[in-house]
């Protein structure tokens, strides 16, 4: 473990020292869709709330309404009724512009087809959320070489994402969800592009800076390896919560 | 947590223009080479017209009453004599030049006495322009002394001299030495004679100046009316057409006193020869509409590279919001691109097109084929050269690459609004 990287949440308490406020927080969230003629209840009445420093797994078969709940949580939709809260902050009363600084400063994202610029190198997809932050390159630089030895992929810093592998870019794109040190990572099955091996060698990953760092994480996710590795498994259907698991 | 600031964002967004340009380098070569070769032609074409332009505004000013003329506001229309300048407007018209806010373009100044009379010889009478001319001053500024066919111009010191047109001369069946007896009403509305010797005949090649208009000396014309050192009108040639809004104003404020009193107007060549206004304005907004077609066509190109772009990136506009863009700096990202895109073009094209126009600089572009079969093309009391010489002004050159770089935005318009009204969470969705 690298000691010299400390995250702080960003009410400046140190996780994952059991914070008070949790991460995440819905109450009564619905959202529906119109497909033309018809609704379409993809989250129903979920209310959740999930602990700074948790391990989570929304767990459900496509179209269970996890996606949806995890593009809530992260503000990339609004819910059509209900709250939802992100640490101190309700989520569904933001503008645009809070919305996007929500993301910016509090949320990282992992999402199942990895998602880097095609135009940046992976050291450049790792450090663009702190460039947007105002985070100064020797600092960002700094943590980004840090978090690449930790992932091994120190050597691949200036790769575009067309040459590395799917297994390297799924762990470039953690870095980046977790390098600007946001209070939440949410992961769009994160594993479903990998085979077993960098499935598991992500897992690993991911678990290690969940504890050392205290990085919440959210995963919406089928894979059972996943729910195996998650200490706590809220499963969906139907856009419903049906059972939530807390492994000992 | 560091509060992000708005210029770091601007970077952010300029590096993912520019590299997304650079990601598509085919496509961005081929709409910056339509630009670039839109914008050389347009610049080209713009100082080319200008050129002719002024060529035409030359020629215009040179047979006609110069860049701005004074005179007395019955006279354009009655042409008589008694419609002449006051003799205390001359010295005022002298002062206001020397003021150094417009000497630094005058080039010379002439005073004309203009009366329409009959030109007689024995073989007949021919209605006559007659203008009273001062020979040094006219030599310096009208081309008719160069239009010499027989004879010579007149001179200092020639009193009964004429410099006739070819079509009168041919009326009138003159040569040189003939004499001729010129007719008009003189100062108390007497009809006056004046005997006078053709010393030479030009040939304008104006159908209307070559059959009608006679040079004699000004003193001989003003003793012939009785009219003194009066003149009809004071013409004033200018360095650079540009500059004559500035001298009317300047000597409309200067002559405030006569002006008032209905003395004299001032006008620039614009109000004195309205139809070669007409015509400059006519060729003007007929190139303006032309590069108006070629840049609609080339802005959709613009609209196409950037949207096929747009399109082509859908799920990355997502993960942009995801990551922390705002919707309109998402839209930013897409407009840049499309502002470097032109702005850069169109620097290169007006480059080239500046290039272009140099090579024509010394020379001129010679037309005289497209003249085939003619031997002078003229309109409005103008010459026109079949050879251009293109002319340069900074003016242009803002205004070509200041509209490449406005149509630029606007072809940008509708795909930064298409990127910045991307949904997030269906955007994850997109496949490419």
């Amino acid at each position: 473990m690298n000691e010299s990287i400390t995250l702080a949440s960003p009410s400046g308490a140190d996780l994952p020292a059991a914070a008070s406020m949790p991460a995440v927080r819905t109450q009564g969230v619905w959202k529906i869709f119109q497909q033309e003629a018809e609704e379409v209840q993809a989250v129903r009445d979920v209310s959740l709330t999930i602990a700074a420093g948790e391990f989570t797994a929304l767990a459900g078969p496509s179209g269970s309404g996890k996606t949806t709940l995890l593009n809530l949580i992260g503000g990339l939709t609004r819910p059509t009724r209900g709250e939802v809260w992100v640490e101190d902050r309700e989520v569904s009363t933001l503008s645009n512009a809070e919305l996007a600084e929500l993301r910016l400063q509090q949320v990282g994202f992992i999402f199942q087809a990895y998602n880097l610029l095609p135009v940046f190198s992976a050291m450049e997809n790792a450090e663009f959320p702190m460039l947007l932050q105002g985070i100064p390159a020797d600092e960002r630089r700094t943590r980004v070489r840090e978090l690449f030895e930790r992932t091994g992929l120190t050597g691949l810093e200036d790769r575009r994402p067309g040459k590395l592998s799917g297994g390297q870019q799924q762990r470039v794109a953690v870095v980046r969800a977790v390098a600007s040190k946001p209070a939440l990572v949410l992961a769009d099955e994160p594993t479903a592009n990998l085979d077993s091996r960098a499935s598991e060698a992500l897992l690993d990953m991911m678990a290690e800076l969940n504890r050392d760092l205290g990085v919440t994480f959210v995963f919406a996710t089928h894979d059972t390896r996943v729910m195996d590795r998650s200490r706590r498994v809220v499963r969906m259907v139907d856009g419903a919560i049906d059972s939530d698991e807390t492994q000992p | 947590m560091r509060e992000p600031q708005s210029s770091q964002h601007l970077g952010v967004i300029l590096v993912l223009a520019l590299r997304n340009l650079r990601r598509n380098a085919r496509r961005t070569i081929l709409t910056a080479t339509a630009l670039m070769v839109g914008g050389a032609l347009l610049i080209f074409s713009l100082l080319l017209g200008d050129g002719t332009h002024e060529q035409w505004i030359d020629s215009g000013v040179r047979t006609g009453s110069g860049h701005v003329t004074i005179e007395r506001p019955e006279f354009r229309l009655s042409r008589k004599i008694e419609d002449r300048l006051p003799a205390s407007t001359r010295p005022l018209v002298t002062t206001a030049l020397k003021s150094p806010d417009v000497a630094s373009h005058v080039t010379s100044v002439f005073a004309r006495l203009t009366v329409t009379g009959l030109a007689s010889s024995a073989s007949g009478a021919r209605p006559a322009q007659i203008l009273g001319v001062d020979p040094v001053t006219e030599a310096t500024l009208s081309p008719l002394d160069e239009q010499v066919i027989d004879g010579r111009y007149l001179e200092p010191g020639d009193r009964l001299a004429a410099y006739v047109g070819v079509g009168l001369v041919e009326s009138l069946d003159l040569r040189l030495g003939s004499r001729l007896v010129l007719t008009a009403q003189d100062t108390h509305k007497e009809i006056a004679g004046q005997l006078v010797r053709v010393v030479g005949v030009f040939r304008s090649g104006i159908p209307e100046i070559d059959q009608s208009l006679i040079h004699i000396p000004l003193d001989t014309a003003g003793e012939w009316l009785g009219t003194g050192h009066d003149v009809t009108n004071i013409g004033v040639m200018l360095d650079d057409s540009t500059a004559v809004a500035g001298l009317v104003q300047h000597l409309r404020s200067e002559l405030a006193d006569p002006l008032r009193r209905g003395e004299a107007v001032v006008m620039g060549w614009q109000e004195a020869m309205p139809a070669l206004r007409d015509a400059v304005l006519i060729d003007e907004w007929g190139s303006y509409v032309m590069f108006g077609i070629l840049f609609i066509i080339i802005g959709f190109s613009i609209v196409n590279t950037v949207l096929m772009s747009v399109l082509h990136r859908y799920r990355e506009f997502g993960v942009l919001q995801a990551l922390g863009l705002t919707p309109p700096q998402t839209g930013a990202v897409v407009l840049i691109e499309g502002l470097v895109l032109t702005g850069l073009s169109g620097v290169a094209g007006v480059a080239l097109g500046f290039g272009l126009t140099w090579f024509f600089l010394a020379d001129g572009l010679d037309m005289t084929r497209m003249m085939d079969g003619l031997d002078e093309m003229t309109f409005s009391g103008v010459a026109i050269d079949p050879v251009i010489y293109p002319v340069f002004r900074m003016t242009r050159v803002v205004q070509s690459l200041g509209f490449i770089v406005f149509l630029g935005a606007l072809a940008s318009v509708y795909p930064a609004v298409r990127a910045a009204t991307v949904d997030a969470a269906e955007a994850m969705k997109f496949e490419r």
